[in-house]
């Protein structure tokens, strides 16, 4: 039995909008963070499965560009978020929310 | 691929033709290895270089625009092509640069953090962007961008012992990244499109702008690629900060360093103009039909917002950053401007001479910002500009220029700017977001004015307020704060009565 290129891609906007929706409406920054990860890897599953089906690396390497990119971004990331948790001693949203009119 | 065509390739690698982006890496490697080996008691010298390295570049672009190095045309295998306007964009941003770490030295050293590694920063951010708005393939786009949007983290959280610029980056950084991963989405879908070969015109480099855009000729109907566009078309808007993806601007500028919020306000979103005006005109120029009317939706609820938000605020940073969302708006309508074949031919124009007479004006603001901020670099309300005529004439005088030329009163640069960005609307034949524009503009003019009216008129004293101190006003202006205010000053001025000779336009 063959999996089809459409079944990959329902995974794979499935994955994104769990992650979308997580951003959205969780209110721990760490649990964010992760749901911004899985969409990064909902885009990287998208693009291996179009590049296996259509016959074409270009995809398969971009992945590899994304994953370098999401790294470095999670470096950065964690750091302001520990920085943060020194600084209030929370990392739930809405008590982060100084910066007000 | 075969060994003739690597050869190919391989010839395209011109490392000439991106001169000044490997000139402003080297400044910023410079820069560490400087901080690294110099005697500290040397290290004062290490912003002068920084900033007189870039100035000096800066010349070589401005008086050198006519013996480029490189030929046009697609250089390393695709991933880059030198448009026309790309003498301009470098130019662009390495002055904002040199002025972001110009403002930067006053800042770091009243709030005591370290200079080198935000010289380091900006400067590396800078030359990315002078990338990003040349690529021209998917792959490269976006890890300038990502290189451009993770110094910015680094950079709006520069102040790590405040909560404040912390909180900013974190805003910064959540909303980020989902904007590129929105952004990755779309070019995902576009890619899957394209390289489909059941469609007809399916290409084996789906992700080139020149591909992609025969593609999308031929295919302009498809679902995947409308999905596709419209969510790269999202990503990209968060940049800019248009609405409905503005909700970070306000609170990311006000907790931002001052600097930062100046880089953020005028190369960031310069960047993000300039990768949509490349994609309108490269892959997107066959997708009319979606593309208009998104962007004019999005260009009339942007300027609308970002006028009437801006209006009841106190904090200036805030002030300053729901402007720029208006300012967003209306270089969004250049930008429609440019899909129709009437407005086509003026609006890139439009777009560089608006975006030119914004840095101008804006840094001046920020330039009397920087040096009437107290310790409290994020809560500068607009009662600390009272009095100012009448205790600093001079930043007054810049103030009110500045602002002026923001507003768009003639006969400053601003206003020629709004007037060029009009008439390209009215070729391409939109009165409906003309109209929307003008009502902007006489928005802006209010919470403009009611700025300038804090530093210049007195308030009557009622009952009650003397009880409430005055805002300590810092010392005198330097010499050099001085210069470089005139000079902004100076140029918003010429620019608006002379622009022929400076643009070619």
């Amino acid at each position: 039995m063959t999996v089809s290129l459409n079944a990959y891609l329902f995974v794979s906007g499935l994955l994104f909008a769990i992650g979308f929706f997580g951003v959205i409406l969780r209110r721990n920054t760490l649990v964010i963070y992760m749901c911004l990860e899985l969409m990064l890897n909902a885009v990287n599953l998208a693009l291996v499965a179009f590049s296996r089906y259509h016959n074409s690396m270009d995809g398969n390497l971009f992945v590899f560009f994304i994953i370098a990119v999401a790294a470095a971004e999670v470096a950065v990331g964690l750091a302001i978020i520990v920085a943060l948790y020194r600084k209030r001693q929370t990392v739930m949203v809405e008590e982060l929310a100084e910066l007000r009119n | 691929m075969n060994y003739n065509g690597f050869q190919e390739l391989a010839s395209t690698n011109q490392w000439g033709a991106i001169w000044p982006e490997l000139v402003m890496a080297g400044i910023a490697i410079l820069v560490l290895c400087l901080d690294l080996f110099l005697p500290s008691t040397r290290k004062r010298i290490i912003p002068t270089f920084a900033i007189a390295s870039q100035l000096g570049l800066l010349g070589v672009l401005v008086l050198g625009c006519g013996c480029e190095v490189g030929t046009s045309g697609p250089l390393f295998g695709g991933m880059i092509e030198s448009g026309p306007y790309l003498g301009y964009m470098r130019a662009f941003f390495v002055l904002s640069s040199a002025l972001v770490c110009y403002l930067a030295i006053s800042y770091l050293s009243r709030q005591n953090l370290p200079r080198s590694e935000f010289f380091l920063v900006t400067i590396l951010v800078s030359a990315s962007m002078m990338l990003l708005v040349q690529s021209s393939n998917f792959v490269m786009l976006f890890v300038a961008l990502e290189t451009v949007t993770i110094g910015f983290y680094v950079l709006v959280s520069y102040c790590r012992y405040s909560a404040f610029s912390l909180e900013a980056g974190l805003k910064y950084l959540i909303l980020g990244a989902l904007s590129s991963a929105i952004l990755l989405f779309g070019i995902v879908l576009l890619y899957g499109a394209a390289s489909n070969p059941a469609l007809k015109g399916a290409t084996s480099d789906a992700m080139n702008f020149t591909e992609l855009g025969k593609f999308i000729a031929q295919n302009a109907h498809e679902p995947l690629v409308l999905i596709g566009a419209t969510l790269v078309i999202c990503g990209i808007c968060f940049k800019i900060g248009a609405v409905p993806f503005q909700i970070w601007v306000p609170d990311v500028y006000q907790g931002a360093p001052t600097p930062v919020t100046a880089f953020l306000a005028i190369s960031s979103k310069a960047a993000g103009f300039f990768v949509l005006m490349n994609l309108i005109i490269g892959p997107f120029a066959h997708l009319t039909a979606l593309t208009q009317p998104l962007l004019s939706a999005i260009a009339i609820i942007t300027i609308l917002f970002g006028n009437l938000t801006a209006i009841g605020q106190r904090n200036v940073k805030r002030v300053i950053g729901l402007s720029g969302i208006a300012h967003a708006g209306y270089l969004l309508i250049a930008i429609v401007a440019m899909t129709n074949p009437q407005g086509a031919s003026l609006a890139p124009w439009a777009i560089i001479f608006y975006l030119f007479a914004y840095l101008f004006a804006s840094f001046a603001i920020f330039g009397v910002m920087v040096h009437l901020a107290g310790a409290a670099d994020e809560f500068q309300e607009l009662e600390h500009y009272q009095k100012l005529a009448e205790r600093q004439p001079f930043l007054a005088g810049v103030l009110a220029i500045g602002l002026g030329s923001l507003a768009g009163i003639p006969p400053l640069a601003g206003f020629i700017g709004k007037l060029l960005i009009f008439i390209a609307a009215f070729q391409a034949g939109l009165y409906v977001l003309l109209g929307a524009a003008i009502i902007g503009v006489v928005i802006s003019i209010y919470y403009y004015f009611g700025w300038i009216r804090e530093a210049f008129f007195v308030k009557p004293t009622l009952p009650g307020d003397e009880a409430k101190q005055a805002y300590p006003m810092p010392g005198a202006v330097g010499i050099f704060h001085k210069v470089m205010l005139s000079l902004l000053v100076i140029l918003t001025v010429v620019l608006g009565l002379f622009q022929r000779g400076i643009f070619g336009g």
